[in-house]
């Protein structure tokens, strides 16, 4: 069969942002749904958003209640949602209360109400919420046989009538076998809500969907006042064409670094800044993104630890004016509130700038403030987003410098606390030294994917210029990386000796 | 939507109701209509059940106002009765007053539990050739 002489299915938006991607590009239509969840998963709001985004006076949404949420208090609470669209109500959107129905007659009654309101309004969705009420009551006298006629019926009569279901129910996952609604329905969301330490992380999945091809997995969502908005583990850059590589560098506003660098950063690089506090990381990420506003590459910073106003003051005292470019939409400072964030979320609102500005160059600072900011239930899949959303990043010619703080050791020289140097492709590493009574500070590239790097060690200075490198390699210390040197005369007399600064010192 | 205005809204669907129909019977009577028309499109929202106990609920309190009310009654199915029968039992005014005072609880209620916006709108439904304009009641009102 080719692909002209196949159905083809229409897909209903969901009107939750994020779902319909997750769901292959919308709900299929005419198919029988099962929306599952415990109690205050989010069920009943996830049927109203779809409702309300599909629902007009032509193919109305018959909304049917049965013992569950009192319609009169479920319309109260759902009218707080900005989607509730209070003149679709009765026009587009009908609730029809069948609780009577189900608790005094049978299954039969139950069907005959449906159907005679389906061919009454012909509508387009139809919900039934809640649905377990209804299979609960007709279990109490019902066989099994019964019941799996009765859903099939039903599922017939509103698939022939063209209408999208949605039976709403409270589920457990054990109950998935051997319940004859899921045998019979062609897509199951199951909703799932969990306390981990003091937050709640809300999760959905896409168990089955006949038809078409859902995203798999878990995806995280929330619920603000404008509903569900969920997230994609995908982050929605499946769909992203990959950029030619770019044999283009990157200026990092520091000359010297630059040389260091064989050329500046390679276009679309994952660069990671790794060093103790105070050694100058957040400086050098400014001047990183100051450098490329310059030479007119839109750039987007994170922060977690200062609010954008601040940020830029700091950036004012060593010169680099981002107050303009903020202005001028060429740069945004994104502070992401130290709250229950789950990652994908994060991440979504940092790709949305990104593609927002047309961002070429991303500065994360800090992967330690990011990982603090998240829900600690999803700091578990902090490295694994990271990694989805760099590989995508930087797939498109994003480059993007994160920074991030290790523990200063004498005795070890760690990259990252994060393990996470595996998905980046450079490093530059940033440390304290003790020399002659001082702590100075020494800068080396430790890797560079895409090509030669210097292997010099330098010393560096944080001036009102930002982050300056003061001298040449450092040729007369042995173990510098230690961080305990020791001064090393080449003529083999190894002594104590005064060693100044070659550049200017701090004010 | 304050306690006023909703007996204000009361009050026009009652005149509404007295005026619609040629034969006007007494007060009472346009209460009981009042009640019976909006009693449908609320069974078919929050069932026989959910209309039973906000109607419950309004009677209860309209009758700390009017206690000529007592003698009014909820049926099995949501319907009023006793209502048509209080004019003959008491003074006519009290009987209209009473009853407007049920019709006003009754709504308020419905502006306490879903708003002004969705009870106009089910208002509107019942009586789609009346005008029941957001605030006009309240415009009016002042008027």
């Amino acid at each position: 069969m080719s692909t002209a002489d196949k159905v083809k299915i229409n897909k209903l938006p969901t009107g939750v942002p994020g779902l319909d991607e997750i769901l292959g590009g919308g709900l299929p239509e005419f198919s029988f749904n099962i929306i599952a969840g415990a109690p205050g998963s989010g069920k009943t709001t996830l049927a109203h958003q779809i409702v309300f985004a599909n629902a007009t006076p032509e193919r109305p949404a018959l909304y049917f209640t049965i013992l569950g949420e009192p319609a009169i208090k479920m319309l109260r609470y759902q009218q707080q949602y900005t989607f509730f669209d209070q003149a679709k109500l009765n026009n587009a959107v009908r609730f029809i209360n069948l609780s009577q129905v189900v608790l005094e007659k049978d299954l039969d009654a139950v069907l005959e109400e449906i159907t005679k309101e389906v061919e009454k309004t012909s509508p387009g969705v139809v919900v039934v919420d809640s649905f377990r009420t209804v299979v609960r009551k007709a279990q109490g006298g019902t066989t099994e046989v019964e019941l799996q006629s009765f859903i099939q019926r039903l599922a017939l009569l509103l698939t022939s009538w063209q209408a999208t279901t949605f039976l709403v129910g409270e589920y457990v996952d054990g109950e998935i076998r051997d319940n004859p609604v899921f045998t019979v329905s062609d897509g199951l969301l199951w909703l799932y809500q969990a306390a981990e330490r003091s937050s709640i992380v809300r999760k959905l999945q896409i168990v089955k969907l006949r038809g078409q091809a859902s995203v798999p997995g878990l995806h995280t969502f929330r619920i603000t006042h404008d509903g569900l908005q969920a997230f994609s583990r995908t982050l929605g850059l499946a769909g992203l064409a990959r950029k030619m590589p770019s044999t283009r560098r990157l200026s990092i506003g520091i000359p010297e670094l630059d040389k260091m660098l064989g050329g500046g950063i390679p276009e679309g690089d994952s660069v990671l800044v790794a060093g103790a506090s105070g050694t100058g990381k957040s400086v050098l990420a400014t001047q990183f993104i100051a450098e490329g506003i310059r030479q007119g590459d839109p750039g987007i910073v994170v922060v977690f630890e200062e609010r954008p106003q601040e940020y830029a003051e700091r950036a004012s005292s060593f010169g680099l004016d981002l107050k303009t470019p903020r202005k001028e939409k060429k740069l945004e400072i994104l502070y992401l509130r130290p709250l229950d964030l789950s990652v994908d979320e994060t991440m979504h609102e940092i790709l949305a700038a990104v593609q927002k500005i047309g961002a070429k160059r991303l500065v994360i600072d800090s992967l330690a403030g990011f990982e603090m900011a998240l829900a600690p239930g999803f700091r578990a899949d902090f490295r694994e987003s990271l990694y989805r959303m760099i590989t995508a990043l930087t797939g498109v010619g994003v480059t993007i410098l994160s920074t991030v703080e290790v523990n200063e050791s004498f005795t070890e020289f760690p990259f990252s606390t994060y393990s996470i140097s595996f998905l980046t492709d450079d490093i530059i590493r940033l440390r304290y030294v003790s020399i002659d009574g001082q702590l100075r500070k020494i800068m080396i590239v430790i890797k560079m994917r895409g090509g030669n790097h210097s292997n010099d060690i330098r010393e560096y200075e944080i001036t009102s210029k930002g982050v300056v490198i003061i001298g040449e390699r450092l040729t007369d210390f042995q173990r510098l990386i230690s961080g305990i040197p020791e001064h090393f005369n080449r003529s083999g007399n190894n002594q104590e000796r005064s060693h100044k600064p070659r550049g200017k010192t701090k004010s | 939507m304050s306690i006023p205005e909703s007996r204000h809204l009361a009050q026009r669907l009652l005149t509404y109701e007295a005026v619609a129909d040629e034969n006007s019977e007494p007060t009472g009577s346009a209460a009981f209509r009042v009640c019976a028309k909006l009693r449908r499109p609320l069974i078919t929202l929050a069932g026989v059940a959910g209309f039973r106990s906000l109607l419950s609920r309004a009677l209860t309190l309209a009758r700390a106002q009017a206690p000529s009310l007592s003698a009014v009654q909820i049926a099995a199915d949501g319907s009023l009765k006793g209502l048509d029968e209080l004019a003959s039992q008491i003074d006519e005014k009290q009987a209209r007053d009473g009853g407007a005072i049920l019709i006003a609880q009754l709504i308020g209620l419905l502006l306490t539990f879903i708003g002004e916006g969705l009870t106009l709108r089910l208002v509107q439904d019942v009586w789609p050739e009346a005008a029941f304009n957001g605030r006009v009641s309240e415009k009016e009102g002042k008027a």
